[in-house]
């Protein structure tokens, strides 16, 4: 688990660089962070180095190349979902595609969703990992609480919380009726958009938490000391010192945050709104789903998995290309 | 109907008896289960109704020995029918499945398909094709034969709180729009009830489609798709079509009709006592029947004010029986089509889960045994089914594709209720949308 990995990582000791996996994701994809810290690893037998990675390569041909490869070829042409019939169209369905308003709805929703989600995510994940340190009593508690969204399934959350806010029957509807508020995610676009991320929010939380509450720790405790004899407090503590020196969590879980919003959003969309109403709901991965599985219109569904794919890895890019700069990995 | 090869005789009585020779079987004779050849069907069918589609497979199974029916509840015909396009491209289809009447020109052109008629007499049954009930024989019928064998038809009718109705003052709903418009208002003011009508979730079905056939105004060109490839859908066209979903949107508006939402069913809103009435299929009788603790009721779908309303049109599935399969599969899979087209079967299908009942034969015996008398909604579905002659309009709907047209509908629509769209400008878009999808279907099979 990914999450282990990183914590253990980070709370090694004093005498190791902290380093997040953000930096191992990094130094992939850029050289120069491999100069910064990581070591090569040499084999003296080819074979060793062959069977270790085997495992990782026959993973990423069965999921990623030859479904890359179906959708590629899927994407040019119109098919009969029995798979009776092909015509190739060239490029029509990616045409079709851009001239749609559905699909530069879903395209805007999904990009304000997965900024607010993403922001408010690392805000109150932010906020509990401050709070942590100022928890004496039942800490553990604390934390599992935290903890639990991460170990329910997202269906199983999406229509809990579905229930709850159902405005026929849920006891928080009923909450917000009485108020006044006339909260009804059937009718109104925005509350269901609403719903949404606060239920992925929710859901997500707790992965954000974890890798800050871990970077936190790695922070020095001497610098923290100094500036409190320098006379600084908490919040300034945090904001001067710790922040600047969990950067590159920050910047990973940034990233995360956004692939979760991307991609991951999918099972609480199905379960609490089914993109609707009128499609307010309706994420790009969300629509490639209803188009593909449910619509079986397969040309179009593999284009707007090929249009997700490309932006997928242009925006991760910009992403360490924009970010890369503020992110200091040297400490 | 039938050339009942085996003896379903005992049918009805070995009902209970065959759950316990199943658990028997499964217990003590596992030797005997793997001898077994096992038939997979994938079918649409939940909660009280996947309970009789339990009884029924385990009495299938108990009345022979060599075949094991296995029935897999898929969720509803969308994602059954879904899951079935998804199998059978990489050949996991199973051998029998169930999809709905929306589907049944995709199924026909699919080339995924053996006719059931051809597999009937490859393994020597002897089916009598003209003793289906009209309306189901006018839909599931071609050249005078069925593709598939027609098992779970219905038709909408409109359930009501026959309580609610009486504390609001009135005997029951009125025979038209204008009449239950004005009822189910009383129902909200009168505060008998705060929820006067819930949506169901087939609506696109039994509110708006069912809707133009009773009133005799065209949904698609071309009869309604029946007459060619190149039928295109016109219901934007129609006022009435229009005025309805008005209707609908000043219900909403006015908190007259309501949303059940994700995560809960309108059937149980209805069931509960929370919601007066709602307009779904006759096979909501299995789950009425057992759940709702009120005086409950139904009665004819309403018409126009000076409409002579014609028949309602038939929902609900047929099976269909997949290519790809073994021989000792297709015996099975006969075995268990002659078995469900046996009139005993049929009879005992019909009352247990309201569904009408598909032959002739079936219908008289009901008939003659006084069940109709003793619960007179049973009736309401085959009787407006039967009502009149049936026009081009009303004959049913045979679009390709017609299951992602009705998503895009069901889209448009929901941008009334959220008040995006007018209901002309969401139908506007609905057609000029299902017209792509139509022109794409025709594309793809123009050879065929």
């Amino acid at each position: 688990m990914p999450v282990a990995d990183g914590s253990i990582e980070i709370g090694g000791g004093a005498s190791r660089r902290p380093r997040p996996s953000g930096g191992l994701a990094l130094g992939r994809l850029f050289p120069r962070a491999s100069r910064a810290g990581l070591k090569t690893a040499h084999f003296k037998q080819p074979w060793l180095a062959a069977g270790l990675l085997t495992p990782q390569l026959l993973i990423l041909v069965f999921f990623f190349f030859i479904p890359s490869y179906k959708a590629l070829s899927l994407a040019f042409v119109q098919v009969d979902p029995f798979g009776g019939i092909q015509i190739f169209v060239g490029l029509d369905n990616f045409l079709a595609l851009f001239a749609s308003a559905d699909y530069r709805d879903s395209a805007v929703f999904t990009l304000w969703f997965s900024v607010v989600q993403n922001v408010l995510t690392l805000g109150l994940a932010g906020l509990f990992a401050f709070a942590t340190d100022y928890v004496i009593r039942g800490r553990g508690l604390y934390r599992s609480i935290i903890l639990m969204p991460y170990a329910i399934a997202p269906v199983i959350s999406g229509v809990i919380w579905a229930f709850l806010f159902n405005p026929a029957v849920g006891p928080i509807a009923e909450m917000l009726q009485a108020i006044g508020i006339p909260w009804d995610p059937n009718r109104r676009p925005f509350d269901a958009q609403l719903l949404v991320i606060i239920a992925s929010v929710w859901k997500h939380v707790c992965y954000d938490y974890i890798f800050l509450v871990a970077a936190l720790l790695a922070v020095p405790a001497s610098l923290l000391e100094a500036a409190t004899l320098d006379g600084a407090g908490h919040i300034r503590r945090f904001f001067a010192i710790s922040v600047p020196l969990i950067t590159p969590t920050i910047f990973f879980l940034i990233v995360m945050n956004f692939v979760y919003g991307l991609f991951e959003t999918f099972g609480v969309i199905d379960a609490m709104t089914r993109g609707g109403p009128a499609g307010a709901t309706n994420s790009l991965v969300y629509k490639v789903y209803q188009d593909g599985f449910v619509q079986l219109d397969l040309g179009s569904s593999a284009a707007q998995s090929v249009v997700l794919m490309i932006v997928a890895v242009v925006f991760t890019v910009l992403q360490f290309r924009a970010l890369e700069r503020k992110v200091n990995y040297g400490v | 109907m039938t050339g009942n090869k085996r003896g379903h005789g005992a049918v009805i009585g070995r009902l209970l008896a065959g759950a316990a020779v199943a658990a028997l079987v499964l217990q003590a004779g596992t030797a005997l289960a793997q001898e077994r050849t096992k038939i997979e069907w994938w079918h649409a069918l939940g909660g009280r109704l996947a309970e009789i589609v339990d009884k029924l497979i385990v009495d299938f199974n108990a009345s022979q020995d060599k075949y094991e029916l296995v029935g897999i509840n898929k969720g509803n015909y969308e994602e059954t029918m879904a899951a079935m396009v998804a199998a059978y491209r990489v050949g996991q289809q199973p051998t029998l499945v169930q999809a709905a009447e929306r589907g049944f020109l995709t199924m026909l052109n699919s080339g995924a398909v053996v006719p059931v008629p051809e597999l009937m007499q490859n393994q020597g049954y002897d089916i009598k094709w003209d003793d289906f009930v009209a309306p189901v024989a006018g839909f599931f019928l071609v050249d005078g034969k069925p593709a598939a064998m027609p098992f779970n038809s219905s038709t909408p009718i409109f359930w009501y709180n026959a309580d609610h109705f009486k504390a609001a003052g009135f005997d029951k709903p009125g025979e038209t729009w204008q009449e239950i418009d004005t009822q189910l208002r009383a129902i909200k003011e009168k505060g008998v009830s705060d929820c006067s009508m819930v949506l169901a979730n087939d609506f696109f079905w039994s509110m708006l489609e069912n809707y133009a056939a009773i009133q005799d105004q065209p949904w698609g060109t071309k009869a309604n798709g029946f007459g060619g490839l190149d039928t295109e859908f016109v219901f934007n066209q129609s006022p009435m079509v229009v005025g309805q979903l008005e209707r609908l949107q000043s219900w909403m508006n006015d908190g007259v009709l309501q949303l059940a939402g994700q995560g809960l069913a309108p059937d149980q809103l209805f069931t509960s006592g929370q919601c007066s009435t709602f307009v779904a299929s006759t096979a909501a009788h299995a789950g009425v029947e057992s759940t709702a603790k009120f005086n409950w009721s139904a009665t004819f779908l309403p018409h126009e004010e000076g409409v002579e309303p014609k028949n309602s049109t038939i929902g609900g599935g047929a099976l269909w029986v997949m290519k790809g399969e073994t021989d000792a599969e297709y015996a099975g899979a006969a075995a268990f089509l002659d078995f469900v087209a046996s009139p005993t079967t049929q009879a005992w299908w019909s009352k247990e889960t309201g569904y009408v009942p598909v032959t002739m034969t079936a219908y008289e015996a009901i008939k003659a045994d006084g069940y109709y008398d003793e619960h007179p909604t049973r009736e309401i579905a085959i009787l407006q089914l039967s009502r009149g002659t049936p026009t081009d309009n009303s004959r049913g709907f045979r679009f390709g594709n017609h299951n992602q047209s009705m998503q895009l509908l069901v889209k448009e629509v929901q941008s009334v209720w959220t008040g995006e769209k007018t209901a002309q400008q969401a139908l506007d878009a609905a057609v000029e949308q299902g017209n792509q999808i139509l022109r794409q279907y025709e594309k793809l099979h123009a050879g065929g």
